[in-house]
Protein backbone atom coordinates (compact mmCIF):
# COMPACT_ATOMS: atom_id res chain seq x y z
CA UNK A 1 0.00 0.00 0.00
CA UNK A 2 1.58 3.33 -1.13
CA UNK A 3 0.05 6.89 -0.27
CA UNK A 4 -0.92 9.28 -2.99
CA UNK A 5 0.59 12.35 -3.57
CA UNK A 6 -1.15 15.17 -2.23
CA UNK A 7 -2.67 17.82 -3.98
CA UNK A 8 -2.69 20.85 -1.29
CA UNK A 9 -0.32 24.03 -2.10
CA UNK A 10 0.21 27.25 -1.30
CA UNK A 11 -1.77 30.18 -3.59
CA UNK A 12 -2.42 33.77 -3.32
CA UNK A 13 -5.54 35.54 -2.93
CA UNK A 14 -6.76 39.15 -3.44
CA UNK A 15 -9.59 40.20 -1.58
CA UNK A 16 -12.71 41.67 -3.99
CA UNK A 17 -15.16 42.66 -1.20
CA UNK A 18 -15.46 41.65 2.18
CA UNK A 19 -18.78 42.41 4.22
CA UNK A 20 -21.14 41.55 7.75
CA UNK A 21 -24.25 39.60 6.16
CA UNK A 22 -25.60 38.97 9.60
CA UNK A 23 -25.31 39.09 13.25
CA UNK A 24 -21.47 38.19 13.76
CA UNK A 25 -20.59 36.88 10.36
CA UNK A 26 -19.01 37.80 7.58
CA UNK A 27 -18.35 36.86 3.50
CA UNK A 28 -15.18 37.43 2.12
CA UNK A 29 -15.07 37.03 -1.52
CA UNK A 30 -11.32 36.96 -2.78
CA UNK A 31 -9.67 36.22 -5.91
CA UNK A 32 -7.30 32.66 -6.12
CA UNK A 33 -6.42 30.58 -8.45
CA UNK A 34 -7.02 27.61 -6.12
CA UNK A 35 -10.33 28.30 -6.72
CA UNK A 36 -10.33 26.40 -10.20
CA UNK A 37 -9.52 23.38 -8.21
CA UNK A 38 -11.79 23.60 -4.59
CA UNK A 39 -14.94 20.85 -4.36
CA UNK A 40 -17.85 21.35 -2.54
CA UNK A 41 -17.42 20.48 1.08
CA UNK A 42 -13.28 20.78 1.09
CA UNK A 43 -11.60 23.97 2.89
CA UNK A 44 -9.35 26.28 2.67
CA UNK A 45 -6.33 27.49 5.39
CA UNK A 46 -6.26 31.28 5.39
CA UNK A 47 -3.22 33.63 6.58
CA UNK A 48 -4.68 36.49 8.29
CA UNK A 49 -1.44 38.84 7.51
CA UNK A 50 -0.39 42.30 9.70
CA UNK A 51 0.29 39.98 12.97
CA UNK A 52 3.27 38.20 13.74
CA UNK A 53 1.75 36.42 16.87
CA UNK A 54 -1.11 34.87 15.75
CA UNK A 55 0.79 32.09 13.79
CA UNK A 56 -1.94 29.48 13.15
CA UNK A 57 -4.26 29.54 9.61
CA UNK A 58 -7.46 29.86 10.30
CA UNK A 59 -9.59 27.12 8.33
CA UNK A 60 -12.69 28.16 6.61
CA UNK A 61 -15.34 26.49 4.37
CA UNK A 62 -16.69 28.02 1.38
CA UNK A 63 -20.04 28.56 -0.15
CA UNK A 64 -18.81 28.58 -3.90
CA UNK A 65 -15.90 28.30 -5.50
CA UNK A 66 -16.28 29.38 -9.36
CA UNK A 67 -13.47 27.62 -11.56
CA UNK A 68 -14.21 30.07 -14.27
CA UNK A 69 -14.05 33.40 -12.50
CA UNK A 70 -11.17 32.26 -10.09
CA UNK A 71 -13.65 33.79 -7.38
CA UNK A 72 -13.96 32.01 -3.71
CA UNK A 73 -16.58 33.11 -1.63
CA UNK A 74 -16.45 32.12 2.35
CA UNK A 75 -18.50 33.02 5.58
CA UNK A 76 -17.12 33.22 8.56
CA UNK A 77 -18.18 34.37 12.42
CA UNK A 78 -16.21 35.77 14.43
CA UNK A 79 -14.97 34.14 17.35
CA UNK A 80 -11.59 35.31 17.95
CA UNK A 81 -8.60 37.82 17.51
CA UNK A 82 -7.71 36.23 14.19
CA UNK A 83 -11.44 36.15 12.38
CA UNK A 84 -11.92 39.64 14.12
CA UNK A 85 -8.56 40.35 11.93
CA UNK A 86 -9.49 38.69 8.85
CA UNK A 87 -12.79 40.66 8.85
CA UNK A 88 -10.44 44.02 8.41
CA UNK A 89 -9.18 42.67 5.25
CA UNK A 90 -10.07 45.40 2.57
CA UNK A 91 -10.79 44.91 -1.45
CA UNK A 92 -7.38 44.84 -3.09
CA UNK A 93 -5.61 43.32 -0.22
CA UNK A 94 -3.79 40.28 0.01
CA UNK A 95 -2.23 36.91 1.36
CA UNK A 96 -2.24 33.52 1.10
CA UNK A 97 -4.44 29.89 1.74
CA UNK A 98 -3.53 26.54 1.87
CA UNK A 99 -5.53 24.35 -0.17
CA UNK A 100 -7.53 22.35 -1.37
CA UNK A 101 -7.92 20.61 1.92
CA UNK A 102 -9.83 17.62 3.23
CA UNK A 103 -12.28 15.59 1.69
CA UNK A 104 -15.74 16.98 0.27
CA UNK A 105 -19.07 15.85 0.37
CA UNK A 106 -20.12 12.90 -1.83
CA UNK A 107 -23.58 12.25 -4.19
CA UNK A 108 -25.41 9.96 -2.41
CA UNK A 109 -25.04 6.15 -3.55
CA UNK A 110 -28.10 5.59 -4.71
CA UNK A 111 -30.70 7.43 -6.24
CA UNK A 112 -33.35 9.22 -3.82
CA UNK A 113 -33.73 12.53 -2.61
CA UNK A 114 -31.42 14.28 -0.01
CA UNK A 115 -32.17 16.50 2.90
CA UNK A 116 -29.54 18.99 3.91
CA UNK A 117 -29.56 19.87 7.41
CA UNK A 118 -27.38 23.86 8.43
CA UNK A 119 -26.98 25.49 11.86
CA UNK A 120 -25.36 28.69 12.15
CA UNK A 121 -21.99 29.16 10.24
CA UNK A 122 -22.25 25.29 8.83
CA UNK A 123 -24.42 27.06 5.94
CA UNK A 124 -22.14 27.91 3.54
CA UNK A 125 -20.90 24.02 3.29
CA UNK A 126 -24.43 23.43 3.13
CA UNK A 127 -24.60 25.34 0.35
CA UNK A 128 -21.96 24.23 -1.78
CA UNK A 129 -23.47 20.79 -0.96
CA UNK A 130 -27.09 21.74 -2.47
CA UNK A 131 -24.92 22.89 -5.99
CA UNK A 132 -23.18 19.70 -6.34
CA UNK A 133 -26.59 18.07 -5.98
CA UNK A 134 -28.11 20.56 -8.27
CA UNK A 135 -25.49 19.51 -10.37
CA UNK A 136 -25.81 16.13 -10.60
CA UNK A 137 -29.31 15.92 -11.00
CA UNK A 138 -30.18 15.35 -6.72
CA UNK A 139 -33.50 16.93 -5.29
CA UNK A 140 -33.22 17.80 -1.56
CA UNK A 141 -34.99 19.55 0.75
CA UNK A 142 -33.44 21.71 3.18
CA UNK A 143 -33.32 22.72 7.14
CA UNK A 144 -31.26 25.93 7.96
CA UNK A 145 -31.71 26.78 11.76
CA UNK A 146 -29.87 29.81 13.33
CA UNK A 147 -30.32 31.57 17.47
CA UNK A 148 -32.58 34.08 15.99
CA UNK A 149 -33.47 35.57 13.16
CA UNK A 150 -30.32 38.66 13.06
CA UNK A 151 -28.07 35.31 12.57
CA UNK A 152 -29.38 34.06 9.88
CA UNK A 153 -28.20 34.34 5.97
CA UNK A 154 -31.06 35.49 4.24
CA UNK A 155 -29.10 35.64 0.71
CA UNK A 156 -28.35 31.57 1.00
CA UNK A 157 -31.71 30.97 1.74
CA UNK A 158 -32.76 32.71 -0.92
CA UNK A 159 -30.19 30.87 -2.73
CA UNK A 160 -31.60 27.32 -1.53
CA UNK A 161 -34.99 28.11 -2.13
CA UNK A 162 -34.54 29.54 -5.94
CA UNK A 163 -30.99 27.51 -7.24
CA UNK A 164 -31.90 26.28 -10.61
CA UNK A 165 -33.93 23.26 -11.11
CA UNK A 166 -32.33 19.97 -12.98
CA UNK A 167 -34.92 18.51 -15.04
CA UNK A 168 -33.98 15.22 -12.97
CA UNK A 169 -34.83 17.61 -9.84
CA UNK A 170 -38.05 16.85 -7.86
CA UNK A 171 -39.26 20.64 -8.20
CA UNK A 172 -41.53 20.57 -5.18
CA UNK A 173 -38.57 21.71 -2.89
CA UNK A 174 -38.81 22.66 1.03
CA UNK A 175 -36.74 24.96 2.51
CA UNK A 176 -37.28 25.30 6.51
CA UNK A 177 -36.20 28.29 8.30
CA UNK A 178 -36.03 27.65 12.41
CA UNK A 179 -34.61 29.99 15.02
CA UNK A 180 -34.39 29.10 18.73
CA UNK A 181 -36.18 31.90 19.92
CA UNK A 182 -39.08 31.71 17.42
CA UNK A 183 -37.96 35.26 15.57
CA UNK A 184 -37.67 33.44 12.20
CA UNK A 185 -39.54 30.77 11.13
CA UNK A 186 -40.30 27.70 12.89
CA UNK A 187 -39.68 28.07 16.59
CA UNK A 188 -36.83 25.15 17.66
CA UNK A 189 -34.03 23.26 17.12
CA UNK A 190 -33.60 22.08 13.10
CA UNK A 191 -33.58 18.40 14.65
CA UNK A 192 -37.80 18.83 15.75
CA UNK A 193 -38.28 20.33 12.09
CA UNK A 194 -35.92 17.19 10.69
CA UNK A 195 -38.20 14.80 12.69
CA UNK A 196 -41.69 16.34 10.76
CA UNK A 197 -39.82 16.37 7.53
CA UNK A 198 -38.30 12.42 7.76
CA UNK A 199 -42.21 11.72 8.91
CA UNK A 200 -43.63 13.43 5.37
CA UNK A 201 -40.92 12.34 3.23
CA UNK A 202 -38.47 9.71 2.34
CA UNK A 203 -34.67 10.41 1.89
CA UNK A 204 -31.71 8.67 0.98
CA UNK A 205 -28.95 10.78 2.30
CA UNK A 206 -28.69 13.32 4.60
CA UNK A 207 -26.35 16.17 4.77
CA UNK A 208 -25.30 18.50 7.86
CA UNK A 209 -22.90 20.63 9.04
CA UNK A 210 -23.07 22.77 12.35
CA UNK A 211 -22.60 23.25 15.87
CA UNK A 212 -21.24 19.50 17.22
CA UNK A 213 -24.18 19.08 19.39
CA UNK A 214 -26.62 19.64 16.78
CA UNK A 215 -25.14 17.33 13.78
CA UNK A 216 -24.89 14.65 16.98
CA UNK A 217 -28.68 15.24 16.96
CA UNK A 218 -29.21 15.50 13.12
CA UNK A 219 -27.08 12.25 12.85
CA UNK A 220 -29.17 9.98 15.55
CA UNK A 221 -32.27 10.88 14.28
CA UNK A 222 -30.71 9.48 9.72
CA UNK A 223 -29.17 6.70 11.85
CA UNK A 224 -32.61 5.71 13.97
CA UNK A 225 -34.12 5.55 10.19
CA UNK A 226 -31.29 3.61 8.43
CA UNK A 227 -30.60 6.49 6.31
CA UNK A 228 -26.86 7.23 5.51
CA UNK A 229 -25.66 10.54 6.83
CA UNK A 230 -22.47 12.49 6.06
CA UNK A 231 -21.40 15.00 8.84
CA UNK A 232 -18.52 17.80 8.08
CA UNK A 233 -16.94 18.32 11.38
CA UNK A 234 -15.06 21.60 13.00
CA UNK A 235 -12.02 21.78 14.72
CA UNK A 236 -8.69 23.68 15.99
CA UNK A 237 -6.15 22.95 13.18
CA UNK A 238 -2.53 23.04 13.23
CA UNK A 239 -1.72 22.51 9.62
CA UNK A 240 -4.69 21.67 7.92
CA UNK A 241 -3.35 18.93 5.60
CA UNK A 242 -2.19 16.26 8.11
CA UNK A 243 1.18 17.16 9.26
CA UNK A 244 0.47 17.43 12.80
CA UNK A 245 -2.27 15.31 13.99
CA UNK A 246 -3.76 18.02 15.91
CA UNK A 247 -6.92 18.07 14.88
CA UNK A 248 -8.36 14.50 15.96
CA UNK A 249 -11.98 13.04 15.75
CA UNK A 250 -12.95 10.19 17.99
CA UNK A 251 -14.17 7.25 15.65
CA UNK A 252 -16.99 4.69 17.51
CA UNK A 253 -13.93 1.57 16.98
CA UNK A 254 -12.13 3.96 19.35
CA UNK A 255 -8.98 5.12 16.72
CA UNK A 256 -8.61 8.85 16.37
CA UNK A 257 -9.04 10.07 12.53
CA UNK A 258 -8.37 13.48 11.41
CA UNK A 259 -10.36 15.95 10.77
CA UNK A 260 -8.21 17.85 8.05
CA UNK A 261 -7.32 14.68 5.47
CA UNK A 262 -10.09 11.82 6.62
CA UNK A 263 -12.64 14.85 6.88
CA UNK A 264 -13.93 17.41 7.28
CA UNK A 265 -16.50 15.44 5.65
CA UNK A 266 -17.20 12.27 8.07
CA UNK A 267 -19.89 9.16 7.72
CA UNK A 268 -21.74 10.09 10.73
CA UNK A 269 -22.35 6.25 11.91
CA UNK A 270 -18.25 6.00 11.89
CA UNK A 271 -18.44 9.38 14.36
CA UNK A 272 -17.65 9.22 18.11
CA UNK A 273 -20.56 11.61 18.97
CA UNK B 1 34.58 35.57 -6.62
CA UNK B 2 34.18 33.12 -3.94
CA UNK B 3 31.89 29.93 -4.86
CA UNK B 4 29.45 28.83 -3.42
CA UNK B 5 30.24 27.33 0.14
CA UNK B 6 29.82 23.38 0.78
CA UNK B 7 26.50 22.97 2.76
CA UNK B 8 26.86 19.16 3.14
CA UNK B 9 27.61 17.83 6.86
CA UNK B 10 27.24 14.55 9.08
CA UNK B 11 24.91 14.56 11.62
CA UNK B 12 26.42 11.65 13.15
CA UNK B 13 27.12 9.39 10.37
CA UNK B 14 23.85 11.16 8.49
CA UNK B 15 24.66 12.86 5.25
CA UNK B 16 23.01 15.94 4.77
CA UNK B 17 23.26 17.78 1.40
CA UNK B 18 22.36 20.59 3.92
CA UNK B 19 21.63 21.22 7.54
CA UNK B 20 18.00 21.44 7.17
CA UNK B 21 16.01 18.68 8.84
CA UNK B 22 12.11 18.37 9.68
CA UNK B 23 11.26 18.24 13.38
CA UNK B 24 9.07 14.78 14.22
CA UNK B 25 5.47 15.71 14.40
CA UNK B 26 5.39 18.57 12.06
CA UNK B 27 5.74 17.54 8.68
CA UNK B 28 4.27 14.29 8.48
CA UNK B 29 6.30 11.85 6.53
CA UNK B 30 7.05 14.63 4.09
CA UNK B 31 4.94 13.41 1.74
CA UNK B 32 1.88 15.76 2.77
CA UNK B 33 4.50 18.29 1.88
CA UNK B 34 5.19 17.49 -1.76
CA UNK B 35 1.85 19.33 -3.33
CA UNK B 36 3.88 22.65 -2.01
CA UNK B 37 7.57 21.50 -3.03
CA UNK B 38 10.11 18.82 -4.05
CA UNK B 39 10.71 17.81 -0.62
CA UNK B 40 13.06 14.88 -1.43
CA UNK B 41 15.69 17.16 -4.03
CA UNK B 42 15.58 20.46 -1.55
CA UNK B 43 15.80 19.46 2.16
CA UNK B 44 18.59 17.77 3.99
CA UNK B 45 16.90 15.42 5.91
CA UNK B 46 13.12 14.76 7.01
CA UNK B 47 12.76 13.13 10.52
CA UNK B 48 8.88 11.35 10.28
CA UNK B 49 6.64 10.91 12.97
CA UNK B 50 7.02 9.43 15.99
CA UNK B 51 6.43 4.97 15.84
CA UNK B 52 6.47 2.80 18.30
CA UNK B 53 6.34 -1.03 17.63
CA UNK B 54 2.37 -0.96 18.19
CA UNK B 55 -0.53 1.22 17.03
CA UNK B 56 -0.96 4.43 19.54
CA UNK B 57 -4.70 6.15 19.51
CA UNK B 58 -2.67 9.58 20.71
CA UNK B 59 -4.72 11.81 23.11
CA UNK B 60 -8.33 12.66 23.34
CA UNK B 61 -9.45 16.08 21.60
CA UNK B 62 -8.68 18.92 22.03
CA UNK B 63 -4.96 18.63 21.42
CA UNK B 64 -3.81 21.88 19.97
CA UNK B 65 -4.22 25.95 21.67
CA UNK B 66 -3.05 28.69 19.80
CA UNK B 67 -0.80 31.54 22.53
CA UNK B 68 0.72 34.44 22.07
CA UNK B 69 4.02 33.29 19.08
CA UNK B 70 3.84 29.90 19.64
CA UNK B 71 1.49 27.14 19.80
CA UNK B 72 0.65 23.84 22.37
CA UNK B 73 0.24 20.22 21.40
CA UNK B 74 -0.93 17.11 23.44
CA UNK B 75 -1.16 14.89 20.51
CA UNK B 76 0.88 11.97 22.15
CA UNK B 77 2.92 10.41 19.83
CA UNK B 78 -0.60 8.92 17.48
CA UNK B 79 0.73 6.45 15.15
CA UNK B 80 -0.27 3.33 13.41
CA UNK B 81 2.79 1.20 14.69
CA UNK B 82 6.07 0.79 12.48
CA UNK B 83 4.32 -2.13 10.62
CA UNK B 84 1.37 -0.43 9.28
CA UNK B 85 4.13 2.78 8.96
CA UNK B 86 6.51 1.04 6.64
CA UNK B 87 3.82 -0.03 4.74
CA UNK B 88 2.53 2.81 4.00
CA UNK B 89 5.28 5.10 3.75
CA UNK B 90 8.36 2.86 3.02
CA UNK B 91 8.06 3.44 -0.79
CA UNK B 92 8.02 6.91 -0.79
CA UNK B 93 10.92 7.37 1.91
CA UNK B 94 12.86 5.17 0.02
CA UNK B 95 12.56 7.71 -2.87
CA UNK B 96 13.45 10.63 -0.46
CA UNK B 97 16.61 8.71 -0.62
CA UNK B 98 16.87 8.06 -3.93
CA UNK B 99 16.69 12.27 -4.52
CA UNK B 100 19.06 12.79 -1.61
CA UNK B 101 17.45 13.57 1.54
CA UNK B 102 18.41 11.74 4.61
CA UNK B 103 15.53 9.47 6.42
CA UNK B 104 15.35 9.68 10.05
CA UNK B 105 12.43 7.46 11.26
CA UNK B 106 11.97 8.17 14.64
CA UNK B 107 11.04 5.70 17.42
CA UNK B 108 8.55 5.95 20.70
CA UNK B 109 7.93 4.01 23.44
CA UNK B 110 6.54 3.49 26.68
CA UNK B 111 9.53 1.71 28.36
CA UNK B 112 13.11 0.47 27.61
CA UNK B 113 11.19 -2.79 26.49
CA UNK B 114 8.98 -0.87 24.05
CA UNK B 115 11.87 1.28 22.61
CA UNK B 116 13.75 -1.96 22.18
CA UNK B 117 11.02 -3.94 20.34
CA UNK B 118 10.39 -0.36 17.81
CA UNK B 119 14.12 0.06 17.04
CA UNK B 120 14.55 -4.02 16.28
CA UNK B 121 11.38 -3.79 14.05
CA UNK B 122 12.07 -0.53 12.15
CA UNK B 123 16.11 -1.81 12.05
CA UNK B 124 14.32 -5.11 10.27
CA UNK B 125 11.68 -3.33 8.23
CA UNK B 126 12.90 0.12 6.93
CA UNK B 127 16.11 -0.26 4.82
CA UNK B 128 15.41 3.32 3.88
CA UNK B 129 15.98 5.19 7.31
CA UNK B 130 19.74 6.89 7.07
CA UNK B 131 19.30 7.09 11.13
CA UNK B 132 17.18 6.73 14.23
CA UNK B 133 15.94 9.27 16.42
CA UNK B 134 15.06 7.83 19.73
CA UNK B 135 12.17 10.37 21.69
CA UNK B 136 12.97 10.03 25.28
CA UNK B 137 11.22 13.37 25.59
CA UNK B 138 7.98 13.52 24.25
CA UNK B 139 5.84 15.45 27.15
CA UNK B 140 2.79 14.34 25.76
CA UNK B 141 1.97 10.45 27.24
CA UNK B 142 1.94 9.71 30.86
CA UNK B 143 4.39 6.92 30.82
CA UNK B 144 7.58 7.07 28.66
CA UNK B 145 8.30 10.04 26.97
CA UNK B 146 9.99 12.66 28.46
CA UNK B 147 9.76 10.31 31.96
CA UNK B 148 12.46 8.06 30.45
CA UNK B 149 14.80 10.51 29.88
CA UNK B 150 14.41 13.23 32.57
CA UNK B 151 18.01 12.25 34.66
CA UNK B 152 21.08 11.26 32.81
CA UNK B 153 20.91 8.01 34.57
CA UNK B 154 17.47 7.04 32.72
CA UNK B 155 18.57 8.67 29.69
CA UNK B 156 21.48 6.27 29.62
CA UNK B 157 19.68 3.44 30.49
CA UNK B 158 17.07 3.68 27.15
CA UNK B 159 20.45 4.56 25.01
CA UNK B 160 22.49 1.18 26.90
CA UNK B 161 19.43 -0.66 25.81
CA UNK B 162 18.66 0.41 22.09
CA UNK B 163 22.75 0.83 21.05
CA UNK B 164 23.26 -3.05 20.39
CA UNK B 165 20.65 -2.95 18.70
CA UNK B 166 21.22 -1.15 14.75
CA UNK B 167 24.78 -0.70 13.16
CA UNK B 168 22.54 2.86 11.85
CA UNK B 169 23.29 6.47 13.57
CA UNK B 170 21.32 6.81 16.58
CA UNK B 171 20.54 10.83 17.32
CA UNK B 172 18.60 11.34 21.02
CA UNK B 173 15.66 13.89 21.03
CA UNK B 174 16.28 15.77 24.63
CA UNK B 175 13.77 17.44 26.64
CA UNK B 176 14.49 21.00 27.59
CA UNK B 177 15.91 20.62 31.05
CA UNK B 178 19.72 19.87 31.99
CA UNK B 179 20.72 19.30 28.50
CA UNK B 180 24.36 19.33 29.57
CA UNK B 181 24.61 17.39 31.72
CA UNK B 182 22.28 14.28 29.75
CA UNK B 183 24.10 15.05 26.87
CA UNK B 184 27.01 13.80 28.45
CA UNK B 185 25.41 10.57 29.65
CA UNK B 186 24.43 9.82 26.23
CA UNK B 187 27.32 10.71 24.61
CA UNK B 188 28.71 8.25 27.10
CA UNK B 189 26.39 5.14 25.71
CA UNK B 190 27.23 5.51 22.56
CA UNK B 191 24.80 8.11 20.87
CA UNK B 192 25.72 9.42 17.51
CA UNK B 193 24.03 13.40 17.58
CA UNK B 194 21.80 14.59 19.90
CA UNK B 195 18.53 16.39 19.01
CA UNK B 196 17.22 19.44 20.97
CA UNK B 197 14.94 20.63 22.17
CA UNK B 198 11.71 18.89 22.01
CA UNK B 199 8.47 21.37 23.18
CA UNK B 200 8.68 23.23 26.66
CA UNK B 201 5.87 21.80 28.59
CA UNK B 202 3.44 24.40 29.46
CA UNK B 203 -0.01 25.36 30.84
CA UNK B 204 -3.02 27.03 29.01
CA UNK B 205 -6.15 27.58 31.18
CA UNK B 206 -9.80 28.88 30.14
CA UNK B 207 -10.46 30.73 33.28
CA UNK B 208 -14.14 30.76 32.36
CA UNK B 209 -14.58 27.33 32.36
CA UNK B 210 -11.60 26.83 34.39
CA UNK B 211 -10.70 24.24 31.80
CA UNK B 212 -7.26 23.62 30.31
CA UNK B 213 -7.52 25.09 26.49
CA UNK B 214 -6.38 21.43 25.45
CA UNK B 215 -7.32 17.91 26.76
CA UNK B 216 -4.29 17.59 29.87
CA UNK B 217 -3.43 20.00 32.24
CA UNK B 218 -0.07 20.28 30.44
CA UNK B 219 1.50 20.48 26.87
CA UNK B 220 4.20 21.17 24.68
CA UNK B 221 5.08 24.76 23.76
CA UNK B 222 6.67 25.40 19.95
CA UNK B 223 7.06 27.87 17.74
CA UNK B 224 8.98 31.68 17.68
CA UNK B 225 8.56 32.53 21.43
CA UNK B 226 10.48 29.69 22.61
CA UNK B 227 13.85 30.27 20.16
CA UNK B 228 15.63 31.85 22.18
CA UNK B 229 15.38 29.46 24.91
CA UNK B 230 16.57 26.78 22.98
CA UNK B 231 19.68 28.60 21.41
CA UNK B 232 20.43 28.88 24.72
CA UNK B 233 20.17 25.07 25.14
CA UNK B 234 22.08 23.90 22.28
CA UNK B 235 24.55 25.86 23.06
CA UNK B 236 24.68 24.91 26.79
CA UNK B 237 24.74 21.29 25.46
CA UNK B 238 27.24 21.86 22.16
CA UNK B 239 29.68 22.62 24.85
CA UNK B 240 29.37 19.84 27.11
CA UNK B 241 29.50 17.28 24.22
CA UNK B 242 31.72 16.59 21.10
CA UNK B 243 28.76 14.16 18.92
CA UNK B 244 26.45 16.66 16.77
CA UNK B 245 23.90 18.49 18.00
CA UNK B 246 20.59 19.05 15.42
CA UNK B 247 19.09 22.28 16.73
CA UNK B 248 15.32 22.94 16.77
CA UNK B 249 12.98 25.28 18.94
CA UNK B 250 11.26 28.35 16.86
CA UNK B 251 13.09 27.86 13.01
CA UNK B 252 11.30 30.35 10.71
CA UNK B 253 14.43 31.94 8.68
CA UNK B 254 17.15 31.03 8.00
CA UNK B 255 18.43 33.63 10.68
CA UNK B 256 17.08 31.52 13.31
CA UNK B 257 18.78 28.80 11.26
CA UNK B 258 22.09 30.33 11.26
CA UNK B 259 22.17 31.22 14.90
CA UNK B 260 21.28 27.41 16.37
CA UNK B 261 24.50 26.58 14.23
CA UNK B 262 26.89 29.68 15.56
CA UNK B 263 25.68 28.18 19.02
CA UNK B 264 26.77 25.43 17.74
CA UNK B 265 24.47 23.03 15.89
CA UNK B 266 25.51 20.93 13.25
CA UNK B 267 22.07 20.67 11.19
CA UNK B 268 19.13 22.26 12.27
CA UNK B 269 14.94 21.62 12.56
CA UNK B 270 12.20 23.74 11.17
CA UNK B 271 9.31 22.11 13.31
CA UNK B 272 6.18 24.55 14.12
CA UNK B 273 6.94 26.79 11.10
CA UNK B 274 5.60 24.41 8.19
CA UNK B 275 2.34 24.21 9.83
CA UNK B 276 1.71 27.72 9.00
CA UNK B 277 4.38 28.43 6.40
CA UNK B 278 4.50 25.40 4.43
CA UNK B 279 7.10 26.59 2.10
CA UNK B 280 9.34 27.02 5.38
CA UNK B 281 12.25 24.77 5.48
CA UNK B 282 12.80 25.02 1.73
CA UNK B 283 12.90 28.80 2.86
CA UNK B 284 15.13 28.23 5.06
CA UNK B 285 17.65 26.03 3.09
CA UNK B 286 17.97 28.94 0.95
CA UNK B 287 18.16 31.60 3.05
CA UNK B 288 20.81 29.80 5.14
CA UNK B 289 22.53 29.27 2.36
CA UNK B 290 22.97 32.99 1.42
CA UNK B 291 24.13 33.62 4.48
CA UNK B 292 26.97 31.20 4.41
CA UNK B 293 27.98 32.64 1.39
CA UNK B 294 27.94 36.14 3.12
CA UNK B 295 30.06 35.35 5.89
CA UNK B 296 32.66 34.45 2.86
CA UNK B 297 33.17 30.54 4.02
CA UNK B 298 34.03 27.36 2.44
CA UNK B 299 32.06 25.05 4.19
CA UNK B 300 29.08 25.64 6.44
CA UNK B 301 31.07 23.97 8.68
CA UNK B 302 33.27 26.46 9.46
CA UNK B 303 30.10 28.17 11.16
CA UNK B 304 29.44 25.49 13.84
CA UNK B 305 29.91 26.99 16.93
CA UNK B 306 31.78 30.06 15.51
CA UNK B 307 29.73 32.21 18.21
CA UNK B 308 31.66 35.06 19.17
CA UNK B 309 31.94 35.25 23.10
Amino acid sequence: MSVAVPKTTLSEFVVLDNERIADGLWRLRCNTPLARRLEPGQFVQVEVPNDGSHILRIPLSFAHADAREQTLEIVYAIVGEGTARLARMRPSDRSTMVGPCGNGWKLPQEGGRALLVAGGVGLPPIVACAGLLCDAGVGFDAIVGAQTAGRHCMDYIDELRSMPLHHKCDCARNVIVTTDDGSLGMRGFVTQAMEDMLAEHPYAQVYTCGPNMMMAGVAKLSLARDIACQASLERMMGCGFGACSCCNVLMVDGSNALCCTDGPVFDARRVQW
Amino acid sequence: MVGKPNMTVDLGGISMRNPVNTASGTFGNGLQFEGFYDVGTTLGAITCKGVAAEPWPGNAAPRLAELPSSMMNSVGLQNPGVHMFVKTYGDYLQSLRARGCAVICQVAGHSIDEYRMALELFDELAPFASGFEINISCPNIAKGGAAMGGTPADAAAVMRAVRPLTDRPLVVKMAPHDVAEIGRALEAEGADALSLINTIPGMAIDVRTRRSKVARPTAGVSGPAIHAIAVRMVWECAQAVSVPICGIGGITSGVDAAEMILAGATAVSVGTANLTDPMAASRVVEELGEWASEQGVKSITELIGAFEC
